[in-house]
């Protein structure tokens, strides 16, 4: 197949996936905090665990390409979060009904999943198997984001429907990137490293920055350090076993 | 000279060169709050970068093997916390919390070297210049790991010389285990995926439970994120280099 038809079709998969997370919901118009803080570790433990088999798939002979990438994609997600005024949004608050919190909630989720979309582009330039891996884990790792953004909306009176709707629509970005990343790679395979680095780099910040600091105090300490090693270890366990 | 004292005497060098990882803090004097913040962020990145370096070696040698190693880390270091909780610990003029955490760091990494040193012991069966080669990356790739252990010792009032005797110390399985690792090579090789893969799921546990935490109470998201990051691609980068 045709990576460029290829990576549209799995990164939807991934985008899709979203509304699975709404499904807790249903029943549950209000979310505890706990429940929010072990999604956001579910998702930190997912996304760790592809950023490490990211970091596996890049060639050494090019080292520095990855090295310059990670850095650039450290300095992507911190620059967007310092451009939109989010560096310190809590992401998952359900007292707060303010119209800004709502749209910044949103912005953060949709500027996320870009970065996201450059990992499952990178990870089809490599490989088709690895590409659906990568694709696969972000599919995971959208459903408990999923589950928290919708708590959050739920919270500010979003019907059920709409959260589901919004849930995808704020990972169109992870679609729109992984086509153009495919596109690019194809240009100039050379940048394959550099994706490759700007993911494992973008992914490790995104999970320090978005899904662990608040989580501690919603679920405890022993909990979130659980919940997000034995994400990450189910995801390494499959990626060294079968993708990279 | 006798083949294991050489081995022995290149586990020795590894060792000391931890105690190289003290030296940045004997040009540091403030130690606030956010000093400690700063530091455990710091180690946290060292920490993940060295268990991520782990782990790829550990699943090239198995990962049922590295699995299993790792569940075994995380529940070694739950158990280490609650017998910890139940001692009134005193170290120095350390007490309460921070005694705790600081006798788990030195816990934690004393224990992930026993690994290390089994792979110095093993890579002789390999010819003595890939020993040296792999001798000299250990080595080196002990000073950051010095760093991460002075990073969570110094902000609390350890003194410089103390850092390093302790980082010293938590590298001394390394001599200890390459001896018998080398003059056993065929008892210790398949063992080593499980030992690495303790040492990477008993320092990831580590970082997630005590030191990020801790870090995210008196230190802003955007700066932990940045810092932890930012050692997480530099230790993953130095390990590249030195393999």
């Amino acid at each position: 197949m045709d990576p460029a038809i290829a990576v549209l079709l799995l990164s939807s998969l991934a985008a899709a996936a979203s509304t699975a997370g709404i499904l807790p919901l249903v029943r549950r118009p209000r979310v505890p905090l706990v429940a929010i803080g072990w999604a956001h570790a579910l998702a930190a433990g997912v996304m760790l665990g592809a950023a490490f088999v990211l970091m596996t798939a890049t060639l050494d002979r090019t080292l520095g390409r990855a090295a310059l990438g990670a850095l650039l994609g450290i300095a992507f997600v911190r620059f967007t979060h310092a451009a939109s005024g989010t560096e310190d949004l809590d992401l998952g608050r359900v007292d707060e009904t303010g119209e800004t919190y709502g749209y910044k909630v949103l912005l953060v989720n949709a500027l996320h999943s870009a970065s996201e979309g450059v990992a499952i582009g990178a990870a089809v330039m490599v490989n088709l198997p690895f590409g659906v891996f990568v694709a696969l884990s972000m599919g995971a790792h959208n459903v408990p984001e999923a589950t928290a953004l919708g708590a959050v909306l739920r919270a500010r009176g979003v019907r059920l429907g709409h959260a589901a709707g919004l849930a995808v629509v704020s990972n169109v970005p992870q679609i729109l990137m992984a086509v153009v990343a495919v596109a690019l790679i194809q240009a100039a395979p050379v940048l394959l490293q550099w994706a490759l680095g700007f993911s494992f780099g973008a992914l490790v910040y995104l999970v320090l920055a978005e899904h662990l600091p608040e989580s501690y105090r919603k679920a405890g300490h022993t909990t979130i350090a659980l919940v997000t090693i034995v994400a990450m270890g189910i995801v390494v366990l499959i990626g060294g076993a079968g993708g990279g | 000279m006798a083949p294991w004292v050489v081995v022995g005497i290149y586990g020795l060098v590894t060792d000391l060169a931890t105690g190289l990882g003290a030296l940045p803090f004997a040009f540091v004097r403030t130690v606030s709050q956010r000093a400690v913040a700063v530091s455990n962020a710091l180690a946290a990145g060292l920490m993940l970068g060295a268990s991520f370096g782990l782990v790829a070696e550990g699943t090239a040698h198995g990962s049922w093997q590295t699995l299993l190693g790792a569940v075994a880390g995380v529940a070694f270091i739950l158990l280490t916390q609650r017998a910890l909780e139940g001692h009134d610990l005193a170290i120095g003029s350390l007490q309460g919390a921070d005694a705790r955490r600081v006798a788990l760091m030195v816990i934690v990494m004393t224990v992930h070297s026993f690994s290390e040193g089994v792979a110095v012991g093993v890579s002789f069966g390999g010819g003595v210049t890939l020993a040296t080669v792999i001798t000299v990356a250990i080595a080196v790739h002990n000073i950051p790991e010095g760093l991460a252990i002075s990073a969570v010792l110094r902000p609390r009032g350890v003194s410089v010389w103390k850092c390093a005797a302790w980082s010293v110390f938590s590298s001394l399985p390394q001599p200890l285990m390459a001896v018998p690792a080398f003059l056993f090579v065929e008892v210790f090789r398949p063992a080593l995926p499980y030992g690495i893969g303790f040492a990477a799921g008993a320092m990831v546990f580590m970082v997630l439970v005590e030191l990020l935490p801790e870090a995210y109470e008196t230190e802003r998201k955007p700066t932990v994120a940045l810092l932890v990051s930012l050692a997480l691609v530099g230790m993953v980068l130095f390990q590249r280099v030195l393999g």
